[in-house]
């Protein structure tokens, strides 16, 4: 179970290890964003105008569900709190339902059954309208190639994650993105109960719409890098919690953002 | 006093004087065979290198040789080097060993130098995807399986299964699980599952067949996945209640008639420990693995090919195959089968080989329909790496081929380790 932050905004992702047939995971998180400071168009670092700072806490509610040996169904539902406040104005608050993702995952191939590829479709749908600060309010849609695999590195297990997708909303201006993360991930014992974990991921996204804004889910034309670090835990083979946090390492017209978040997950083995 | 002291520092010194001596005496030579093929197999031409060590303070001369042999033991090829070793040095000899036909050799290489001399015994293979065997199966080989199988589908099985507490360990529940099979014979096995609390779990199943004579005891392991029924067939483990014979004669047991053969009875038990595995509801009936070594891959190949419930088979040093062939390079079991023959009046040799076609495994194994691993130690001298290769190449399914160059009548981890990922894959146990 690998998680990384994107944004403000917490997803999962087994990368390109297949889902169990009839094997349900579900993973309610909670995260904390927070910046107040941001680069230019230009990546030149700067911060926000008149003593600004945007944080916002975000729940997901992350699923997904092997429903065959080759084919996995994935979904993610965000509820954000997001809040900017400035020395000279009254904090500007807003809150809702973000981009629901829902998406249907192929596994595509092995090596030796130690790496292995997955593609992944998603459909991104706004759960809003006409609130900008949650989003483009646009559908879109994402198509993911992931890489994943199993190694040691001395008498502890290893594994990673590599995963590329493009993304494009369809409406006005909609940017075109690419996403990419990458994760390496060591257990502490062999039973598998503590795990930590390095990842590196980003965004690059493309739009005509130039504009910068403090918070990031409003801007279309942007870029960032972030490395965050994570901490797992099973309690038992079905639970597990995950403790990660990050930060932007550089980018362009977004924030400086900083980001910790805790997520619970639950196995639930159907057939 | 004083003359104990000084006992004590002679004792000592003449130690130190013999440990010295000895390693300033300690002159050898060392050699180093190296295959230029991870598993000793070539497309055309074997490669190796010869490395030889010597710590001896005067030159040792002589020659470095190679012998290649069938697996049969005719000679194919040979050809040597003079040596010159000068003292406390080392040297390498590179050896192409070209002009052979698809198929596998044995090779030794010998050393005789002026102080040494030694022999290193290795095999290796020359196309070894296009051996095939010269010797067709019987036309009514699946009749006669299909008419067996009928036989035992007369017979009640008359399952019973009783739980062990005593045993349980490893979170599994164990149970002694007996029934009826061909000849109405009593046979037994033992079933380990794991325990859980969800109702709703099905796991994935391993039948362990058994090597040659040996008692399969319960299985355990943590893989929360997998239930795992050991077999022993009868006359081995605890199905000795009407076969209980000597080891070397349990491979002869009706062999003149290939209806009342001992093998014949024992694949109609795997075949029933299937049955048995339909009979649970715990347990998936499209996830069942069929694993054995030596005789139990013989097993597992047999059963998988006469019983296409199994879903994977995993087969290492199967015996038995290409029997024809086999009878020329290996001694057992044609010592005792000859030792047999000899006792019985009016029986043949020939009439036994007739009889064997239908057991021999590579005739099984044209019939697999599910995924196969194979294993094969390149030394091995029960299983021959020509005759697992003949089984190999005739399975028309899915398959892989692990060769282990260095060993015998064995698989090493990786074997097991490929086998546990194929399988999991197989059965999406992700």
């Amino acid at each position: 179970m690998i998680l990384f932050v994107a944004a403000n905004g917490v997803s999962y992702a087994d990368g390109g290890f297949p889902v169990r047939p009839g094997r349900l995971l579900l993973a309610p998180s909670v995260s904390y964003f927070w910046a107040n400071s941001g680069w230019d168009q230009n990546g030149v670092k700067a911060p926000f105008a008149d003593n600004g700072r945007f944080s916002s806490v975000g729940t997901t509610l992350y699923g997904e569900y092997g429903i065959s040996r080759k084919f996995a169904v994935v979904a993610s539902l965000p509820l954000v709190f997001n809040r900017y406040t400035s020395a000279s104005n009254p904090p500007v608050t807003s809150s809702g339902l973000a981009d629901l993702e829902t998406g249907l995952r192929y596994y595509l191939a092995n090596i030796d059954f130690i790496y292995y590829f997955s593609l992944q479709a998603t459909a991104i749908t706004p759960m809003y309208s006409n609130n900008p600060s949650l989003g483009y309010g646009e559908e879109g849609g994402e198509l993911k190639l992931a890489f994943s695999g199993t190694g040691h590195l001395g008498s502890l297990t290893t594994y990673f994650n590599a995963a590329d997708g493009v993304r494009q909303y369809f409406g006005t201006n909609g940017p075109i993105q690419n996403r990419y993360n990458a994760t390496f991930g060591i257990s502490l014992d062999s039973d598998y109960e503590n795990q930590v974990s390095a990842t590196v991921s980003g965004i690059y996204s493309q739009s005509d719409d130039k504009r910068f804004s403090a918070i990031p889910e409003t801007n279309k034309d942007f870029s960032f890098l972030q490395a965050s670090i994570g901490f797992g835990h099973s309690f038992t083979r079905e639970t597990s919690l995950f403790l990660s946090g990050g930060r932007f390492l550089t980018g362009r017209n977004t924030g400086v953002g900083t980001s910790v978040s805790l997520a619970f997950i639950y196995r639930l083995d159907y057939r | 006093m004083m003359a104990r002291f000084t006992n004590k520092i002679l004792a000592i010194a003449f130690a130190l004087v013999v440990i010295t001596g000895t390693r300033a005496l300690a002159q050898e030579v060392t050699t180093e065979l190296t295959t230029h093929s991870t598993d000793a197999t070539f497309s055309s031409t074997a490669s190796y290198t010869f490395d030889v060590r010597s710590t001896y303070n005067k030159t040792q001369s002589g020659t470095v040789k190679y012998v290649v042999t069938t697996e049969a033991g005719k000679k194919m090829k040979s050809d040597s080097v003079n040596v010159n070793i000068g003292p406390h040095s080392s040297a390498s000899y590179n050896f192409d060993i070209s002009g052979l036909q698809s198929g596998f050799y044995k090779v030794n290489f010998m050393i005789n130098v002026s102080d040494y001399d030694d022999t290193t015994k290795r095999a290796f293979g020359i196309k070894p995807q296009e051996v095939r065997s010269q010797h067709a199966k019987p036309s009514d080989f699946e009749a006669f399986w299909n008419n067996s199988k009928a036989e035992l589908a007369k017979v009640d099985p008359e399952f019973k299964v009783t739980e062990m507490p005593d045993s349980s360990k490893d979170n599994r529940n164990v149970y002694l699980v007996e029934m009826k099979s061909l000849g109405g014979m009593t046979i037994r096995g033992w079933l380990t599952e794991p325990k859980t609390k969800n109702k709703k779990k099905k796991f994935a199943i391993m039948l362990a067949l058994p090597g040659y004579q040996v008692d399969l005891m319960p299985l355990y392991g943590v893989d929360p996945d997998i239930a795992i029924l050991s077999l022993n067939i009868r006359g081995q483990g605890n199905s000795r209640d009407v076969i209980n014979v000597r080891k070397e004669t349990f491979i002869t047991l009706g062999i003149e008639d290939k209806n009342k053969y001992v093998l014949r009875g024992a694949i109609m038990d795997c075949v029933r420990a299937v049955d048995f595995i339909f009979t649970r509801p715990e347990l998936r009936h499209d996830n069942i693995i069929a694993v054995g070594g030596s005789l139990g891959g013989f097993l597992a190949i047999a059963t998988s090919s006469v019983d296409k419930r199994i879903n994977f088979c995993s087969a290492a040093n199967p015996i038995l195959s290409d029997v024809r062939e086999l009878q020329y390079q290996v001694d057992w079991p044609f010592i005792d089968i000859r030792k047999y023959v000899n006792t019985r009046p009016g029986l043949t040799y020939d009439h036994v080989l007739n009889n064997m076609d239908y057991f021999d495994s590579k005739n099984f194994a044209s019939t697999i329909q599910c995924r196969t691993l194979v294993g094969m130690g390149m030394l091995d001298n029960i299983a021959p790496p020509n005759t697992v290769q003949v089984l190999y190449n005739g399975i028309p399914a899915d398959k892989h081929l692990i060769i282990f160059r260095d060993l015998a009548h064995e698989i090493g981890k990786k074997y097991v380790v490929y086998e546990g990922r194929w399988m999991r894959d197989t059965f999406a146990l992700f």
